[in-house]
Formats: structure tokens, sequence, C-alpha cells
């Protein structure tokens, strides 16, 4: 696996209604194959739309339905890390 | 001369499949598992301008890949059984991810058909959807159809008769990347000569190899020209090519929906709103809990006149018979035995059938999704979905409706493994034990006995799911991977036919294994033992120990002895596998008390039994055998007798255990003897 | 624009919050075994869960005056599932009601002396107020996806 630039994040450690480019799925075969089937392809924009109110799991907005994923499962997409921080 | 064709209806889960289902085949359904996985199988029928449809239900699946068991069996019904059509139900609304599936489909060069379900959904939320264009551009038929109203369906219908007497072969096919079509177009080659690969559909198959897709991996693995395939794999790096494939499908779709349709995307939908308060930080969890508790009372407080009515009936059917037919073992064994027997099966129905109808519109209205995705935190803890919460909420009502609700969970090892746990969720039957034993014991504190029985039976279903989850059903957690669909009105219709489904097929598959339980134990409470001179099916040997059952009861004696139980209450234990509430009644009968639970709570306190082995009692009570209501649906559900008598041997073992512990470590110390 | 539909949404959610929560404590603290007076009056019955149940509705609408208040527009979503809600809890009240009286018929017994107002629950007649304005703004349920007509 090559080497994280700075400018590179997993979708986990986005915040809530900040949109992100996806740059690549990584992580175990069955799940990432579900992941990239359910349109989280490479350069798909991904919506953070809240976390569950245990604080896990989290909520997406993508190709204009919404998905929810564990942490777990997204600390294995590495997306773009957004440019600003909205106030 | 009236033609046959197999029509399989396809589709991603959330899209009204079942409804367009409904539509289609109306009430001529029939509901069965697919070959040795119980992944279940609709079929219908229906005849439409003199042609016969037998309409098969396929899992609703988001791809066709080896993921879940859900979307191999529909792909192997597709490939094997080669039905006629293919009907891929396309929810309107989320065309994008939708038509991924259908890239799929056609590469599986079926003859599709798409329904484009939720059309007026579609019209409402702006988009305007220009079907020539889609049809013209997919090369596949187009029909406009709403699910829940019906409307479309004979447009569907004729549409699907119409292409399947359409010998061409037409579906457009979609470009990749050169180099991914260079050696697609290799490993086809080397697949056209070989027959052992026949059956599949050749370009399929290779872009699946070239995926990396397990199971056909292992089926290419069986084939004389494997070194081959081999061969062109072993240049290339698969995973870039499985993540580009599945970009380069999701470029051409969304290539042709700029120019299919018009999105007027991104404002605060009604089902966002929904959303923003019941999945809200503080009030979600309330919220949910709120709705179970709605959803429980109507399941088991609104059932209660139902089941009155059938109790009443049977009681007096049982009585009539008693008094029509003279000979006596005769009536005794038609009207206590297998009209009871009958009665116990039908008493569960009313909490049934109203659960599914509960379930059917949480599920309908995409509310289920957002209880799991609220309480998955807890679930995930013990390595379960958060689907898996409901059934055992539900549980605490009465566990055979609650582990036929394990239907919605998707994982079959974490549907398992819930159905395992279940039992152990202290149901409403169980009550009356308690009350009868804690009123009689501990007075005033009676009200925390049993709330920690309850408490108990919580702790033993979650440390027992984790324990499974790490030996005897051992493995990763199934990925969370939940879409939450746009929160839809339920319709009565489909709440009705499911929750008749569901009827039906407790009847049918979980009644035999009931009644005939239930009349075993009155056969063996009724059979005098050899040489007592009782005899057979009259009322004075009934459970006593000239019975047989009495007689196992003496029998096993030395086995409970260590948890301070005698003969009388390994016979009450026995019946109470017929129903726990029966416990209470066998209790009256064999400590001379009859059917007065003063009496009887009054006799017990005053020095029959042991407060400590009172409480025993009640953890044995709240662990062992489950009824056989229980034993039946378990055994319909996990579709294995092995993991039936798993659980069987698993609660009683447990129940003995920590019935041995109190009653040892209590006294020992000294406590409550 | 919409400041006067604002208002009464506003004052509404205050209304129903306020009712709601206070039903759920009476039910609570009955359950809890302590005698408000009210039991009688109010047809406040001893129910703890169920006082849980009515006091989260009361909490919801609460919740969206809060936003409202902040100028938070979807904060009128709180209002509508709170109407959602006690719209759902007065249909579950109703039905265990005619389950009630259905048992009455069937084991007499048990119901002597009972009338159908025992099972009058606050979670009805409250209800009758989330009935009202869902019917009043039936126009605006429909166009936020959120339509009541057509709940089964």
């Amino acid at each position: 696996m090559d080497e994280r630039r700075p400018d590179e994040m997993t979708l986990d450690l986005i915040e809530p209604e900040i949109s992100v480019k996806v740059l690549k799925v990584i992580g175990q075969k069955s799940s990432r194959k579900r992941i990239l089937d359910m349109g989280l392809t490479p350069g798909t924009r991904v919506e953070v739309i809240r976390r569950a109110p245990l604080g896990d799991p989290v909520e997406f907005k993508l190709k204009g339905y919404n998905l929810s994923l564990r942490k777990k499962e997204a600390r294995t997409i590495l997306v773009e890390a957004p440019e600003q921080v909205p106030e | 001369m009236a033609e046959k064709i197999i029509v399989a209806l396809a589709g991603n889960p959330n899209v009204g499949k079942t409804s367009i289902f409904n539509a289609i085949t109306g009430s001529k359904q029939h509901v069965g598992n697919w070959p040795g996985v119980t992944v279940e199988k609709k079929m219908g029928k229906r005849v439409h301008s003199d042609v016969e449809m037998e309409v098969v239900d396929l899992p609703g699946t988001y791809s066709l890949t080896a993921y879940s068991l859900d979307e191999i069996v529909a792909r192997d019904f597709i490939i094997e059984e080669k039905p006629d059509i293919v009907v891929q139900v396309v929810d309107g609304t989320n065309l994008e991810r939708n038509l991924y599936l259908t890239t799929q489909l056609m590469e599986l060069g079926v003859k599709l058909v798409i329904a484009l379900n939720m059309s007026d959904l579609v019209l409402s939320k702006g988009v305007h959807i220009d079907e020539a264009k889609m049809q013209e551009y997919l090369e596949v038929p187009v029909v406009s159809t709403i699910g829940s109203t019906g409307n479309g369906i004979h447009g569907l219908l004729d549409t699907i008769i119409e292409r399947s007497s359409d010998k061409r072969v037409y579906g457009n096919t979609f470009d990749y990347e050169e180099d991914i079509e260079v050696r697609a177009e290799e490993l086809e080659m080397i697949l056209e000569k070989d027959p052992y690969f026949a059956h599949y559909p050749s370009r399929w198959f290779s872009l699946k190899l070239l995926e990396g897709d397990e199971n056909i991996l292992r089926k290419a693995r069986g084939s004389e020209s494997y070194p081959k395939i081999k061969n062109v794999l072993d240049n290339l790096d698969p995973d870039s090519f499985e993540s580009r494939i599945a970009d380069q499908r999701y470029g051409t779709i969304q290539f042709m929906l700029r120019q299919v349709c018009d999105i007027n995307t991104s404002h605060l939908s009604g089902s966002d709103m929904v959303d923003r308060v019941v999945t809200n930080k503080y009030l979600g969890i309330p919220i949910f809990l709120s709705l179970m508790w709605a959803a429980f009372e109507v399941t088991f407080t609104f059932a209660t006149p139902f089941m009155n009515m059938i109790d009443i009936f049977f009681a007096w059917l049982g009585e009539v018979t008693v008094s029509l037919i003279s000979t006596d073992w005769l009536s005794s064994l038609i009207g206590e035995g297998i009209i009871a027997g009958v009665g116990s099966v039908l008493i569960f129905l009313p909490n049934i059938l109203l659960l599914f109808f509960m379930l059917s519109i949480m599920e309908d209205s995409g509310y289920i999704s957002r209880a799991a995705f609220i309480m998955d935190r807890v679930m995930s803890r013990i390595g379960l979905h958060g689907k898996s919460f409901i059934p055992l909420i539900m549980g605490f009502g009465c566990n055979v409706p609650a582990i036929m609700a394990t239907r919605t969970i998707e994982d079959s090892r974490d549907r398992l493994i819930t159905i395992l746990v279940t039992p152990f969720i202290s149901c409403g039957a169980r009550l009356p034990v308690y009350v009868l034993l804690a009123g009689a014991f501990f007075g005033r504190d009676a009200g925390v006995v049993i709330f920690s029985l309850y408490a108990l039976g919580i702790l033993v279903a979650l440390l027992s799911a984790k324990l499974m989850r790490g030996t005897v059903l051992r493995g990763e957690d199934a990925p969370f991977i939940m879409e939450l669909p746009e929160y839809r009105i339920p319709t009565l219709r489909s709440g009705i036919i499911h929750m008749w489904e569901r009827g039906k097929i407790y009847l049918k598959k979980a009644g035999g294994i009931i009644l005939l339980g239930v009349v075993g134990v009155w056969l063996l409470a009724s059979i005098p033992v050899p040489g007592s001179g009782g005899q057979f099916a009259s009322g004075d040997i009934y459970g006593t120990t000239s019975s047989l059952l009495g007689a196992i009861g003496m029998l096993i004696e030395p086995l409970v002895a260590p948890l301070g139980f005698d003969w009388r209450i390994a016979v009450a234990l026995l019946f109470g596998v017929v129903a726990k509430e029966i416990v209470v009644g066998s209790m009256g009968v064999l400590y001379g008390a009859g059917t007065n639970e003063e009496n009887l709570a009054g006799i017990l306190a005053a020095g029959a039994m042991s407060p400590l082995v009172g409480l025993g009692l009640m953890v044995f009570v709240l662990l062992y055998v489950p009824c056989f209501a229980c034993i039946g649906v378990i055994k319909r559900e996990t579709g294995s007798w092995k993991w039936t008598l798993f659980q069987l041997f698993y609660g009683t073992g447990l129940a003995w255990g920590l019935a041995f512990l109190v009653y040892q470590t209590g006294s020992r110390i000294g406590l409550l003897s | 624009m919409n400041y006067s539909y604002q208002k009464k949404e506003a004052l509404f959610a205050a209304l129903a919050g306020v009712l709601y929560v206070i039903s759920g404590t009476l039910h609570i603290v009955e359950g809890l075994g302590a005698d408000t007076g009210f039991a009688a009056l109010l047809f406040v019955q001893a129910d703890i869960l169920g006082g849980f149940c009515l006091a989260v509705i009361g909490m919801v609408f609460l919740y969206g005056l809060l936003e409202m208040r902040r100028g938070i527009k979807a904060g009128m979503s709180f209002a509508y599932v709170g109407i959602l809600l006690s719209i759902i809890f007065m249909a579950v009240y109703l039905l265990i009601m005619g389950g009630n009286l259905l048992d009455s018929f069937i084991v007499p017994g048990d119901y002597e002396g009972w009338n159908i107002m025992e099972s009058l629950r606050p979670g009805i007649y409250l209800g009758l107020l989330s009935l009202m304005a869902a019917f009043s703004w039936k126009g605006r349920f429909s166009s936020n996806g959120i339509s009541v007509r057509e709940e089964v």
C-alpha cells in the first residue's frame, strides 16, 4: 500500500455536513467489493450527514441516496482532505 | 394452447419489488426456501393474454457478486435456471445506484425488462426521466409502474410477453477501458473453447474473473483450461481491476443519466426532515424505544381478546367432545390431548399476525433501517447487527414471533445467533411462574426478584451471543453497509399479505412439531406405569407417579437433586415444555393445591419448598428448554435439527449450572434455607 | 415570509409539548406508587413505560420549539414528527380500548363494573389535538413527504 499523503484522510475522520471526494477503497476483499458496488468509487462525492446517537455508525449521502457505514468500514475509504473548514 | 414462461424479478432492496410481485401474482403465492439455504424463495403465478407466467421473486440485491448468500442465490438462479425474462424493478428516484445492477444483468446476457417503479414519486421529486431515451440507450424495454397502486402492471405484463417471444438477443454492452477489454477478450477466447464453461455467459464470466470474484474463481479452478486462465490473471493487479470495473460501470451510468434525466437536486426532502428527528442525538433512542413500546402493546395487549377467544373456544370444544364420546380414554385423548394441542398451536397466531403487521409497517416505511442504525453501536459490542435488537425486544412478549422476526437480519450467522439467544429473553409465559414463586417466598421484595430474573435473561442472552461469536460461530463481524432508504407510506395491503404469509408458515411448518409435542406429553402423563393398576387416560393418574411422566420424573430426580429439586418439580418442568405457564398449574396438582394459586403459594411458603429452591427453580425456568412452539419455530427458522438441539442442550445446561450455583452456594452459606 | 406559519407552529409545539410532558410525568409518578390526585380526573394510569412514551413525544415538540426559536427552519420537522408520533400513539391506545371492549364481551367475569371510559387515556384525547393540527396543515404535510392522510 502506498504512503498516506498529507492531503489524504480516511472517511471516518470527516465531520458531519462536510462533503469530500473518494480516492480509493482499501481494506478486506469482501467489504471492499461491497463498498465499491454501493457506489463509493474513486471520484465520487460523499457528504457526511450525521453520526448515530451513540457515535457509530455514520450516515453518508452519495449518488442521491443515503448509506450508513460503521466507522470500521469508513476507515477503509481514503478521501481527499477537505480544503477549508466551514464556519 | 397456453404458453408457459418463467419470469424472474430482480432488483435492489427497498425499491418496491415486493409490491410489484404482489401486484402481479395477487394472492397466488408460495413461499419456500432456496435449496440448501435459508434464504426465502417466493413464487407466484399469473395468466396474462393466454400466457402462463411463473414469477420467481429473487432476493433483493445491489449487485451480483459473491458478497452475500442473497446475491449468490440470485445469480445462480439466473445462470442455472435460465428464466425466459428477467424483470428488474428499478427505483426511479434513485436511478444511478439501481442501474449498477442493470449493467450486471445485461452482462449476464439475460432478456431484460425494466420496471421503472415509483414513477409517481419521481415526478414529485422534480426529476424528469425520458423513458424513450433510456430505452434507446440501454436497448432494453422500460415500463413505468407504481407498485403500491398497481398502475402500469398490465403494460409490464404485455411487454414481458412481447419480449419473451422475441428471439433476438439485444441489450447494450458496456465498454471498459482498453486494457480491461483486451484481457476480457483473451479470457473469453479461452472460455469459449472449453465446454466446461458452455453454461456461462463468457463475457460476464471473464469480467468476474478480472474482478477477482471468489465464487467464480473457484468454479474456474475446476476446469482444464484453468492454467491458461491463471496465466492471464497472474499478469495483472486484481485489486485495481476490481475498482476500475466498478468505477467504469458507474461512469457509463452517469454518462447516460445526463442525457436521460433532469435532476433537481438537493433540497431538504421529507425523508431528511424525518431523519433529523428520529436519528437525533438525544431523541433518537427515546423515540425508538417508544415505538417499540407501541409495537409491543399492539402485539401483546391488543391480542388478548383474540387469544381469549381461541382459548375459550378450544376449552368448549374439548368439553363438548368429552361429553359426546362415551369411551373414556378416547374422549380424553381427543378432548384433552389433541384438541388442547391444536389450541396451543393456534393461541400464538394473534401475536404472530399482529407482530408481523407491525414489522411490515416498520419495514415498508423504512424505519427499520433507522432502528438498526440507532441501535447498532450496542449490538456490535456483542458482534451482532443493529437489526438483531428488534427480535430480542419482542422476545419479552413471546419468543415465538420474536424468533420469526429474525427474518429481517440479512447475515445468516447473525441471524442464527439471534435465534439461538432469543429464548433467554424472559417471555410473558414465564411471568406467572415468577409471580407464584417470588410472591410465595419473597413477599415485598418479589418485584426486585422478578426484575433481576429479567435482567439475568438479558445478560445470559448477550453473553451467550458474544460467546457463540467467539466459538461455534466464529468469524469476522459482517461488514455494516446499510442503505437508509427514503421513507414511504406503508400500504395496508402489503401489511396484510405479509402477516398472512407469516401466519401460514407458522401453522404449516411449526404447527406440526408443536402438536406432536403437546400430544406426546399428554400421552406420557396418561399412560399408566405397568403394574400400577391405573387406567389409561383416567383423570386420577394424570401426571402422578402412576403415569409414565411421573415415573420419568422419579427417574430423573437424581439428576435435579443437586439443585434441590424433587420429582414433583421435575414433572412440573416436563409439563412446562408444553408451555411455561403450565408449570404453575402442574405444581398446583402435584402439591395437592388443586387449581387455586393462593393455596399453592401458601403450601409452598409453609415449608413444602425452601425459598432457595424456589429461587433456583425460577432461574431454571428462565433458561431451560423453551416451549414446544418455540422449538418448532427454531427448527423452522434455522432449518436444522442440529442447531435446535444445540439450543436445547445449551439452555438446559446453563439452567442446570446456574440453578446448581444458586442452591449450592446458598445452602453452604446458609442463605434463604 | 412564512412568519405567521412559523409562529402558529411554534405555539402549537409549545402547547402540545407541555401537555405531553406533564401527562407523561403524571403517568410515571403514578406508576412509582405516588397518588397525584389526577388519576381519576384526567384518566391517567399508573404506567411508567407508557408515561415515558408520552414524555418523549412532549420532548420532541419542545426540542422543535427550541430549534424554531433559534431560527432553524428545519425545527418544524420536529413538530411534524411529533404530530405523527402522537397520532400513532392515539391509534395504539384506541386499539387497546377496542381490545378491552371486545375482551369484556368474551370474558365478562374479568370486567365486572368496567366501562369503556376506563380505557380512555390521555394519549387519546391529546392525540385529538395533533389530529386537528394535522388536518389544518395537511397541505404542507404532503409537500414535505410526510402525508398523514394516507397513513394506514
